[in-house]
């Protein structure tokens, strides 16, 4: 029941409620975000959401160290873990780290390929990811083909992709001109933007706000507030 | 003797075992004339490398000891602490970069970052020693200083700057191009002894401009009189070499230099480099604590006119006696004076001091503040501060982790025995993450310390110096066992055998401690009114303190509990200190059970580094391993894999290793943390220690 409230403060909440019905096995997620706004941070929350309820992730790193990434999960779930009163915390820890792993890359070196290289590694280990998290992936720069080896990653394996990708502006109005064409290819396009007055060093929240939600139009339902160091919810 | 401070540094060389470490050391002793010929590494020619002098390193064609040599380069006066490149002697390394100013990162333009260089890495930065990088091995086929100084900034976080690009990698490696001058270096002659500088040739032309704009770019950060110059272009070589200093000395720059030693390019470069760029005894702040004033941090002053404070950082008993290694941080060290043992208070004369190169030496009438030198038959440990006995000061405190592993040994004939003694007292004062103890229970001599292959290599000396033969039974992990719940208890302790009785009631409660708490034990006493007489209290406490030493689950020691008594008995004839010790142990014994007791095990941070196509036969020996893998990185052909993994199932590793992997991966381990045993582990420690109780019945 600690686990229910622990997740109940996830990001991912919202996308299953504001969204209809979240992202799904087989598609692919894109999250956008300007430096420093918190897009590992995201995909953290997102991977500690189904790594609580014991399922296993994979993590691709493209511009962060193995240890890093770590630091990053150990940072958000301590904070979930003292904030919450999380009885156990050591154990349910261990069983995080057992069901997670790091995979770092050159961020030129990786492609649809290498993570079908990846999975089948993993699969012969008899671990198969049911969500896989890219971070910080250059979409705009990826063709049309590729993309769409993405979305065929996906669909056979049977995992949700949620990948993140830098944009130049904090401000993210609508989709960037360069990701129109490719739009079709993902379930779910998010945009995460700095809210608040902001002071030198940090913001007051993070947005959350869907640019694309499958075939729904109805995108102003999903617009909330993230805790801009854990980018977990502020108001539950 | 160097009155000049500013002429003086004190260097180490760190770096992966197969970086080169060793050959680039003899290149520098070569060039610098310390010794006179070359040979190689790993004995291809029987002399083996200089300062590989120890016979076992020779074999091996590592450097387990750090030896302190010096020489002397460019009127500077250079003292090379040469650092070990394996993680099981962590603790060197560590004593090492205590002494060090500054220091060398020799990374392979092959491999490059590997996980032994990430280790001495953070190391380096926890005891904040500037760094120069040596990109080496530019000769070989794969070489490529660029990736290798990318790596630098992205795996290590430094702020890399390539101070030289190469002429030609691989096979067509013949030099390099100085950006500072902006000219071609050639190395001729037989060893390269002959530097030619000339034009740089027309097709590298484009290529130096750019990466010397790049240099100046980053280097101008830590100098405005630089940025000026390059804007009104007037940049000259000295106010270059002053920014890179300055931006060396805050370790905000590390300047990257190239080349090969085996081949016998780049090194005298290199030497400048240090020369120039890393910092001599005065830019670095040394601080020991005050013992008359709580231990408060003091600064010491490089000044040889002030009263003497010396660091033993190293004992050596090489062919000529015992040897002390030591830096002197102030005052001076002279022949014939009189030092004291601040730990020890006990008074020595210094009978010869020495200066030490690699196994050779020269007598020395005295030594000051910054300088490094060798002490004669005194008497001490390693870690161990002098001072002239007018000042008490000590270095602060080096961490010293516990042994996490132990190996019970028995000489193979009694003759051995003296000898064994003499070896262990030995290897104890030198190193202090090695133990020996004799079990009371077993009467076995049982030694411990940080790995496999730190207590083998130890195996190995007793046979090779003290010719010692041992039997070893099998390596034995250090459990820990802790408690998990609250558990009341409620004894009394009552024996009436004619005369004056035993007795003494204890009651109260056991618990765990908070999680984070490091402390092992915690005794509170909160006996209201007397019930317990004030004077037995610390009897009831030492009953307690004494019980931890043997778990009652499988005998090791339990941490991690809290004691609170708050109520007991005592009678006016009958009680007695060793009653309530004895209640106290029987109160332990009681409720250890209801407690849920636990057991702990070591687990060690393992790094494994291969070629890619190897990277599933290495998760697996993880995974049989009951291993957790945190990550995986995967560069250019290469992978490392991050994992923690229980020290119980580590035995015998590298064979395992090796042969899975046709020898072409290589790890490194260190401790990481006590973590709960599993269940099924727990039971088979359950049973074996069972076993081991019947037999001894």
């Amino acid at each position: 029941m600690y686990r229910r409230y622990l997740n109940a403060r996830s990001p991912l909440r919202l996308l299953e409620k504001g969204l209809h019905g979240g992202l799904g096995p087989g598609n692919l997620g894109l999250v956008l975000a300007g430096p420093g706004v918190g897009k590992t941070s995201f995909l953290v929350g997102v991977a500690l959401d189904d790594l609580l309820r014991g399922k296993p992730v994979l993590h691709v790193a493209l511009d962060h160290t193995v240890s890093h990434v770590r630091v990053f999960y150990d940072t958000v779930f301590e904070d979930l873990a003292a904030t919450t009163h999380l009885a156990n915390a050591k154990a349910v820890h261990a069983e995080i780290d057992r069901l997670r792993r790091i995979r770092a890359y050159s961020p030129g070196a990786f492609d649809a390929k290498r993570l079908r290289e990846a999975l089948d590694l993993e699969a012969g280990l008899g671990a198969r990811p049911e969500l896989i998290v890219v971070d910080g992936l250059d979409v705009a720069q990826r063709s049309r083909e590729e993309l769409a080896q993405w979305g065929a990653v996906a669909r056979a394996s049977e995992a949700e992709i949620w990948i993140s990708a830098p944009v130049g502006s904090e401000r993210i109005p609508s989709l960037p001109e360069p990701l129109r064409p490719v739009e079709d290819l993902f379930g779910v396009i998010l945009a995460l933007e700095p809210e608040g007055a902001g002071h030198p060093g940090g913001h007051d929240a993070v947005a959350l706000r869907a640019l694309k939600d499958h075939d729904s139009p109805d995108l102003a339902a999903l617009h909330v507030a993230l805790d801009p160091k854990t980018l977990l919810l502020i108001r539950s | 003797m160097i009155n000049d401070l500013s002429k003086i540094r004190n260097i180490g060389i760190s770096a992966h075992i197969d970086s080169g470490k060793t050959t680039l050391t003899e290149r520098i002793l070569y060039y610098t004339k310390r010794i006179h010929r070359i040979s190689e590494v790993k004995g291809k020619d029987g002399a083996g490398a200089t300062m590989d002098f120890m016979e076992l390193e020779r074999e091996r064609g590592i450097t387990i000891q750090s030896a302190a040599t010096y020489t002397v380069w460019d009127d500077h006066h250079v003292n090379i602490i040469d650092t070990p490149g394996h993680v099981d002697f962590t603790i060197e390394v560590e004593r090492a970069l205590r002494v060090l100013d500054g220091a060398i990162l020799v990374l392979c333009g092959v491999a490059g970052v590997q996980s032994q260089s990430l280790t001495v890495d953070r190391q380096m930065r926890r005891y904040k020693v500037p760094r120069l990088a040596f990109i080496n091995k530019l000769d070989r086929s794969g070489a490529n200083p660029r990736r290798v100084s990318e790596q630098l900034r992205e795996k290590l976080g430094h702020n890399a700057v390539m101070m030289q690009l190469p002429i030609g990698v691989e096979a067509a490696h013949e030099g390099v191009i100085d950006l500072v001058t902006m000219q071609a270096v050639h190395f001729q002659g037989d060893n390269g002894e002959h530097i030619v500088r000339s034009e740089i040739p027309a097709e590298l032309r484009d290529e130096a401009e750019t990466a010397r704009e790049a240099m100046l770019d980053a280097v101008s950060m830590f100098s405005d009189e630089l940025t000026e110059a390059i804007l009104e272009e007037r940049v000259t070589e000295e106010l270059i070499h002053q920014a890179v200093r300055r931006g060396t000395l805050s370790r905000e720059l590390t300047p990257v230099f190239m080349g090969s030693a085996y081949k016998n390019k780049g090194v005298q470069l290199l030497l400048d480099g240090v020369v120039r760029y890393l910092p001599c005894p005065t830019d670095v702040e040394n601080t020991a604590v005050d013992l008359t004033n709580d231990e408060a941090p003091i600064v010491l002053s490089a000044d040889p006119q002030k009263p003497l404070v010396a660091l033993a950082f190293k004992l050596e008993e090489g062919r000529y006696g015992q040897l002390t290694y030591t830096r002197v941080y102030q005052g001076t060290l002279a022949k014939g004076t009189n030092i004291v043992n601040s730990r020890t208070q006990r008074r020595h004369k210094v009978g010869r001091l020495v200066r030490m190169h690699a196994d050779e030496m020269e007598d020395i009438e005295s030594a000051s503040a910054g300088d490094i030198v060798a002490l004669f038959g005194i008497e001490c440990a390693s870690g161990d501060t002098f001072t002239d006995g007018s000042i008490e000061v000590a270095m602060s405190s080096m961490h010293v982790p516990d042994p996490v592993v132990s190996i019970a040994i028995k000489a193979k004939d009694n003759k051995a025995q003296d000898n064994l003694a003499k070896a262990l007292g030995r290897f104890v004062r030198e190193d202090p993450t090695f133990r020996s103890a004799v079990d009371p229970e077993s009467n076995e001599t049982v030694i411990s310390g940080m790995g496999e292959l730190h207590l083998d290599v130890y195996i190995e000396r007793m046979k090779r110096e003290y010719k010692v033969e041992v039997q070893t039974g099998a390596p034995q992990v250090a459990y820990r066992e802790t408690i998990s719940q609250r558990a009341d208890f409620h004894y009394v302790h009552k024996k009436q055998t004619g005369g004056s009785g035993q007795y003494g009631k204890v009651a109260g409660y056991i618990e765990p401690l908070p999680e984070g708490d490091e402390r092992p034990f915690e005794f509170v006493n909160e006996v209201r009114g007397g019930a317990i007489p004030t004077e037995y209290i610390p009897a009831v406490e030492k009953g307690f303190r004494s019980s931890l030493d043997k778990g009652r689950l499988i005998g090791f020691p339990v941490i991690g509990m809290r004691v609170v008594v708050n109520d007991g008995q005592a009678h006016s004839v009958d009680s007695s200190e060793m009653a309530f010790q004895a209640a106290a142990r029987g109160a332990f014994r009681s409720c250890y059970a209801q407690a849920k007791p636990i057991i702990l095990e070591p687990v060690m941070k393992l790094a494994v580094e291969g070629p890619s196509e190897f990277q599933g036969a290495v998760l697996k020996t993880v995974m049989q391993r009951r291993g957790t893998v945190i990550g995986t990185t995967e560069e250019g052909g290469f992978c490392r894999v991050e994992a923690e993994v229980p020290l119980a199932e580590m035995f015998g590793y590298a064979t395992d290793l090796r042969s899975q992997t046709q020898g072409k991966a290589e790890f490194t381990m260190e401790f990481a943390r006590y973590l709960q045993c599993p269940k099924e582990a727990t039971e088979t420690l359950l049973e074996k220690y069972a076993d081991r109780r019947r037999d001894e019945e």
